[in-house]
């Protein structure tokens, strides 16, 4: 079952912008595209770069540090270096608040 | 059932090997490398792993059980001697023959080594291996000063990685800035005012002449005369491709294996990859490349045409370096410009820069600056004339050059 836990404000990723939040000890990024908000572990299989750092291109987000490439739908690799996939989760807007479910 | 052979247990090589079965492959697979250890990631070896802040398991190409688990033969720890292109059979130090259906060439480079005096005195170390890292970082642990002889990539890293561990350091460079060969002066001063900001004591234009000590490195003489005392040396004098185990062969050499836009060889069935291949690239011409990046992507093509696609490889290369807390990117190709064009903040050191040949964006560099080196990418590849007005523009988005993209 979802467990919601609230990140930030409704509104607060702008349609087409990634941004990283703290949720316990992890960091996650939560993508807005066309208004469908997508999380997915911040931190790259390759070397822990920050993804959100990184360039969204439709579904697929670059590592800023070494160019590995992931597809934020399913997590895959698309482009190493990276091998291994990253965790994605579910986002939502809910009473104002942006949340995302880590279940 | 078809034998490929892959010679060169390195990041084109391992990258090919396990291109191969992600595509299907299903004959035999034979994986042949010098170093003992299965395949791993050199950048961190002048960064991270030098200032151990990273062991070097986070750098396996895949995870080691992957060999086995996808019935990759490996033979870790062996020497290549030839591949004899007439019998089609690769020949192992120990004496092993492996009769093989097409084979990969993925030797690299081996470091240039300096004829020089003194240059085999214990403490004149030099950087390829783990085990090389391990070496510098053995003689960083116990000294107060490092003398290094070089300041391209390998070297202006390895200063700056033992700045960061507290190093004195002198970094001794023949040509008027570091970097001066990829980046030309004008951007080489740029990166000459970073290792001097961090406390690098620059030497340039002069080169190494002597390595003294009494039965250990004590001191580095050079041309201008100048003698730099130091409890260890490190010599980044740069690299030659390693073709040896084809020359004599019908496969053509010449500064690296020559092979076509496919990565082929003159021998059918023979492809070459990473640092060892001299490349027919349809945007640059022949070129061969010395990056991570290149190396990786060389190694999926060549595994994808050993099964007989005949891709043709035009990646517009994109490499990284990592000095002190300046990230530096860079891609495309240009030995020559007449036209540089800056975006950002040069004296922040967070910008961006263009090289034009008669008007044609021939490659990007950047530092501390975010997307532009890879959006640029796609405009090398297409030869575009951008507007260098607009380029100087940090708001002008560069995708909006970028020609449609090919469907996938």
């Amino acid at each position: 079952m979802a467990n919601w836990v609230r990140v930030g404000e409704a509104g607060e990723v702008a349609d087409g912008e990634v941004s990283s939040f703290s949720v316990g000890d992890r960091t996650v990024a939560i993508a807005n595209l066309g208004g469908d908000l997508h999380a997915f572990d911040d931190v790259c299989t390759h070397q822990q770069c920050s993804l959100s750092e990184g360039e969204l291109d439709g579904t697929v987000i670059e590592c800023p540090c070494h160019g590995s490439q992931f597809d934020i739908m399913t997590g895959e690799v698309v482009e190493g270096p990276a091998t291994e996939p990253i965790d994605v989760f579910e986002a939502r807007e809910e009473a104002g608040e942006l949340q995302v479910s880590l279940e | 059932m078809p034998t490929f052979v892959v010679v060169g247990a390195n990041l084109a090589g391992a990258t090919a090997a396990a291109t191969l079965r992600s595509e299907g492959f299903d004959g035999r697979l034979v994986l042949i490398g010098e170093e003992p250890l299965p395949p791993y990631e050199r950048p961190p070896l002048s960064k991270e792993y030098l200032r151990d802040e990273q062991p070097l398991e986070r750098g396996w190409i895949r995870p080691p059980s992957f060999w086995e688990e996808n019935e990759v033969e490996t033979r870790f720890g062996t020497r290549v001697q030839r591949v004899d292109t007439a019998d089609r059979t690769a020949v192992l130090a120990g004496g092993e023959r492996i009769a093989f259906d097409a084979a990969l060439i993925a030797t690299g480079c081996r470091n240039r080594r300096l004829r020089l005096p003194g240059i085999d005195l214990p403490g004149v170390l030099e950087l390829r291996t783990a085990a090389d890292a391990d070496r510098i970082k053995a003689a960083a642990a116990r000294a107060r000063k490092a003398v290094v002889v070089g300041a391209g990539f390998i070297g202006s890293e390895v200063a700056a990685s033992l700045r960061g561990l507290g190093l004195d350091v002198a970094l001794v460079e023949f040509a008027t800035t570091p970097l001066e060969r990829v980046l030309g002066a004008e951007l080489g001063r740029v990166i000459e005012g970073l290792h001097r900001d961090h406390g690098v004591e620059l030497f340039l234009g002069e080169a190494a002449e002597r390595f003294e000590g009494a039965g250990r490195f004590e001191a580095l003489l050079t041309t201008a005369g100048r003698r730099i005392e130091g409890d260890f040396a490190v010599v980044g004098v740069g690299v030659e491709p390693v073709t040896d185990v084809v020359s004599d062969t019908d496969v053509r050499v010449d500064d690296g294996v020559l092979v076509d836009a496919t990565l082929e060889t003159s021998v059918p069935g023979i492809y070459a990859a990473g640092d060892v291949a001299r490349h027919d690239h349809p945007v640059f011409g022949p070129i061969r490349v010395e990056h991570f990046d290149n190396a990786m992507k060389m190694g999926e093509v060549a595994g994808r045409n050993m099964l007989g696609r005949g891709e043709v490889f035009d990646d517009a290369h994109w490499f990284w370096s990592d000095q002190y807390d300046a990230q530096i990117q860079m891609s495309g190709s240009a030995t020559t410009w007449d036209q540089i064009v800056f975006r950002g903040r040069v004296e922040e050191r967070s910008f961006a820069a263009f090289m034009l040949k008669d008007g044609v964006l021939r490659s990007a560099f950047s530092m501390n600056w975010k997307f532009d080196v890879r959006r640029a990418m796609p405009l090398i590849k297409a030869k575009v004339r951008p507007d260098p007005k607009r380029l100087e523009d940090p708001e002008f988005d560069l995708r909006t050059l970028a020609p449609p993209k090919e469907p996938a």
